[in-house]
């Protein structure tokens, strides 16, 4: 060791007792000195006061960083549930303070707690692979039985002969010198094991990229199955609890769901006294007339087209594929078509006609008025005349 | 080794004839009786007045002693050095339950005679009137009540009078198999405590309203009773030692300890009260929040928020620091706010039964508070008369002379 040391760093006198170091750093102290640190195996009362160490600031730290954390997280809680997206929980309002308490509180104690623990770690300067001066021996002895003070050199009174005078005038058995450890490499371990745990660092973030970036055949990963069984009983099931049989339970005779009472029989059928409707029997608007645009396009336009003259795209595909069972649709801009009563028209769509089947399983009553409502409107386009057009517009000639 | 030892003289300690001070408390206590007497035959409702003032006040000094026991049982419990040199005062503390007892027998006697002035579960018809009662009849009625009161007394005083005789015992023998024998029964006394105390507070206060229930409550009343105690133990022991009988044996050391359990109590009453009200306000429901629904209203609103400010929020920022605790006088001043604050706190839970509209406090409840801290006090003198204020041959009396903050 001796060969490979490096600088001085300070003097370390050995003491016998507690009674000894006390009253040795009281002195060192009084010599002047500022930097020196006293090693004691055991608490020594009275040693602060002896080194004159002053109070820590690290509960005014902890205090600091628990207010920022009871603002910040009373600040956090206030903003998303009160402010930014208010959300009804339980019917509390939006600034229900009591219930924002419990995270506060955690808040707290989590940045007290980590500011404690690492502004210990900080002001003590640490960590550091080791401290030069354990190197001395009496430091050593004051991990048993002995007890040690420690002068750096880095103290600006510092002067060898001067401490050494100081510290053997105190009492001290013996003063040695510590010198700074030999420059080491980095230890390559160390170095290994950090650039082996960063690639594996790598491995999660990679494979996230990966499953996000490519396309999966496979099933979800399904982690939680709390949902998958659950204590009920599926649609048509069988079930030995009831007579019948069945899971599913009919409505009680002679109910009506809301919503589905269906009084108006001119409404629901389209005749009225054994006669075709003449009209709509239901205010026609322009939303009506947008909803059976909407209606006709789904369900109608396959066959009978958008303008209504039977060569929607099915047609045309069953013709050019020569289907032989085929029937080509009814052109609805015929005059038969034209001629035809509202209500009677309803029921083509409720019931069907011919070949074509019936919607009034896909459609509701109102929807199928407004189907009727929009194809008047489509015949009147198709067969309008220049009496049509609103006052004041000159009809467009070739 | 440590000087504080040398300088320790037992005789000094020693309690001379207190009954001077004791005949003024008794004379306060007659006083007091005579008051709420006056009020119970000429003021207006006041009979019932008289009764709630009483039973504040009887609840009052009865938690300061429950909170002295524990605060015995406990440093028995996990062999505490540091608080060997104040324990004595809380043992003479504890000393005073038999006497607390003797003043719940005015709240007791109407009760077991079917009187449903104070719980309204005593009257003979309530039961038809409620089906909740009905169905709390085989626990809430008049004999099993008395029974269970006298039981909870009973063990208390068993308990507290126990562990000052056998303290006692070893100021004369320095016997240490005393110390190890209180050591061992600490445990068990502890659940003997912790059941007993839940339930009295079950009895005496949370049937006020019948109907009514907190599974929490007992652990707000206990955290009060340790808090109130703790609040009266620093003027107590600053008294004596300003009086010489604790010279040279409290220093400022046991100061700022007994400051960090009353910082640490207030903080626990606080996480208590806390957790009852969330749990009460989130889930919202009426049989539960009709507690609450008067004391946040009226008259009450004003006493809540003095518990929430001076019984939590300011004391806790007031004892936060290091320095206050090693302050005698202000720790003692903080001290004495947290007992009346104590009182503060029964008033609230108990008022409300009384009167909902808002607190009722006045010359009754002062008559009823000089009576029943005049018996508590004469109790207190009287137990404390000719005998050491420190266990003087207590073995670990050296380290808690020689107790030093790291």
């Amino acid at each position: 060791m001796a060969s490979a040391r490096g600088t001085k760093l300070g003097l370390v006198g050995a003491f016998a007792s507690a009674d000894e170091l006390v009253a040795a750093t009281r002195s060192v102290r009084a010599a002047g000195f500022r930097r020196f640190d006293a090693f004691s195996p055991y608490p020594v009362h009275g040693i602060d006061e002896a080194m004159g160490t002053r109070p820590t600031v690290l509960p005014w730290l902890v205090l600091g960083a628990g207010v920022a954390g009871l603002a910040g997280a009373l600040a956090l809680q206030l903003w998303t549930n009160g402010v930014d997206y208010p959300f009804v929980t339980s019917g509390k309002p939006a600034w229900g303070l009591p219930a924002y308490v419990p995270v506060a509180f955690e808040v707290v104690i989590l940045a007290g707690a980590v500011t404690a623990f690492v502004g210990m770690l900080a002001l003590n300067g640490l960590p550091r692979w080791a401290n030069p001066v354990l190197g001395a021996k009496a430091v050593q002895a004051a991990s048993s039985t002995g007890f040690a003070v420690a002068i750096e050199a880095a103290d600006p009174a510092f002067d060898e002969a001067r401490a050494r005078a100081v510290l053997a005038g105190a009492g001290a058995s013996g003063v040695e010198a510590f010198h700074a450890p030999p420059r080491a490499p980095f230890p390559r371990p160390l170095v290994y094991g950090a650039w082996i745990a960063l690639a594996l660092a790598l491995v999660p973030p990679a494979l996230i990229v990966a499953k996000r970036a490519g396309v999966s055949r496979l099933p979800r990963v399904h982690l939680v199955r709390d949902m998958d069984r659950q204590p009920k009983r599926g649609a048509q099931a069988e079930s030995p609890f009831f007579d019948d049989g069945r899971a599913a339970r009919l409505p009680v005779a002679g109910t009506v769901a809301v919503g589905e009472l269906r009084a108006d029989a001119g409404f629901e059928t389209g005749r009225a006294d054994g006669d075709w409707l003449s009209r709509p029997p239901l205010e026609i608007d322009r939303a009506l007339l947008d909803r059976g645009r909407e209606r006709y396009a789904i369900h109608c336009a396959v066959c009978h087209g958008a303008d209504g003259r039977g060569r929607g795209p099915v047609a045309i595909r069953a013709e050019a594929l020569r289907e032989p069972a085929w029937v080509p649709p009814s052109d609805l801009q015929s005059e038969h078509a034209r001629g035809l009563a509202d209500g009677e028209l309803y029921d083509v769509v409720r019931n069907g006609v011919r070949n074509m089947a019936g919607y009034g399983d896909q459609l509701a009553a109102r929807d199928r008025w407004a189907v009727v409502a929009y194809l008047r409107a489509l015949q009147r386009s198709q067969n309008a005349t220049s009496e049509d057009l609103p006052p004041g517009v000159t009809p467009f000639s070739r | 080794m440590r000087t504080e030892a040398i300088r320790f003289a037992p005789e000094r300690t020693i309690a001379g004839d207190l009954g001077r001070p004791a005949r003024a408390a008794a004379m306060a206590a007659a006083a007091g009786a005579v008051g709420v007497l006056l009020t119970a035959f000429l003021a207006e409702d006041g009979l019932r007045r008289a009764q709630f003032a009483w039973l504040i006040a009887a609840l009052f000094v009865l938690t300061l002693g429950l909170g002295a026991l524990f605060f015995v049982l406990l440093q028995h419990l996990v062999r505490s050095g540091w608080s060997v040199a104040v324990r004595r005062v809380a043992e003479k503390v504890a000393l005073t339950i038999p006497a607390a007892g003797l003043l719940l027998v005015p709240v007791v006697l109407p009760t077991l005679l079917g009187h449903g002035g104070l719980f309204p579960w005593a009257a003979a018809d309530a039961a038809h009137e409620s089906e909740l009662i009905a169905h709390k009849r085989p626990w809430l009625n008049g004999p099993f009540f008395a029974l269970r009161i006298a039981l909870y007394i009973g063990a208390w005083s068993w308990l507290a009078r126990w562990f000052a005789a056998r303290s006692r015992e070893q100021d004369l023998s320095g016997d240490p198999q005393a110390t190890l024998a209180m050591q061992r029964r600490s445990a068990p006394a502890m659940v003997l405590y912790g059941v007993t105390v839940a339930f009295a507070s079950f009895d005496l206060v949370m049937s006020l309203t019948p109907e009514w229930f907190s599974t929490i409550f007992g652990v707000y009343v206990f955290a009060g009773s340790v808090l109130g105690f703790l609040g009266l133990c620093v003027p107590l022991v600053l008294l004596l030692e300003r009086r010489g009988r604790l010279r040279d044996v409290v220093t400022v050391e046991h100061y700022h300890d007994l400051g960090r359990l009353l910082f640490a109590f207030v903080f626990f009453w606080g996480y208590i009260a806390f957790s009852q009200y969330l749990l009460i306000w989130y889930a919202n429901v009426p049989e539960e929040t009709v507690w609450f629904q008067p004391r946040q209203r009226g008259g009450w609103a004003p006493v809540s928020l003095t518990l929430v400010f001076g019984h939590f929020l300011l004391p806790f920022a007031g004892l936060l620091s290091r320095r206050v605790k090693r302050r005698r006088g202000l720790l003692a001043a903080w001290g004495a706010a947290l007992v009346a604050l104590h009182y503060v706190d029964l008033l609230w839970l108990v008022g409300p039964a009384f009167r909902a509209a808002g607190p009722a406090f006045g010359l009754p409840e002062v008559a009823a508070l000089a009576g029943a801290g005049g018996v508590f006090a004469h109790a207190l003198l009287r137990a404390s008369e000719h005998s050491p204020l420190v266990p003087i041959r207590d073995p670990r009396l050296g380290e808690s002379l020689a107790l030093r903050q790291t």
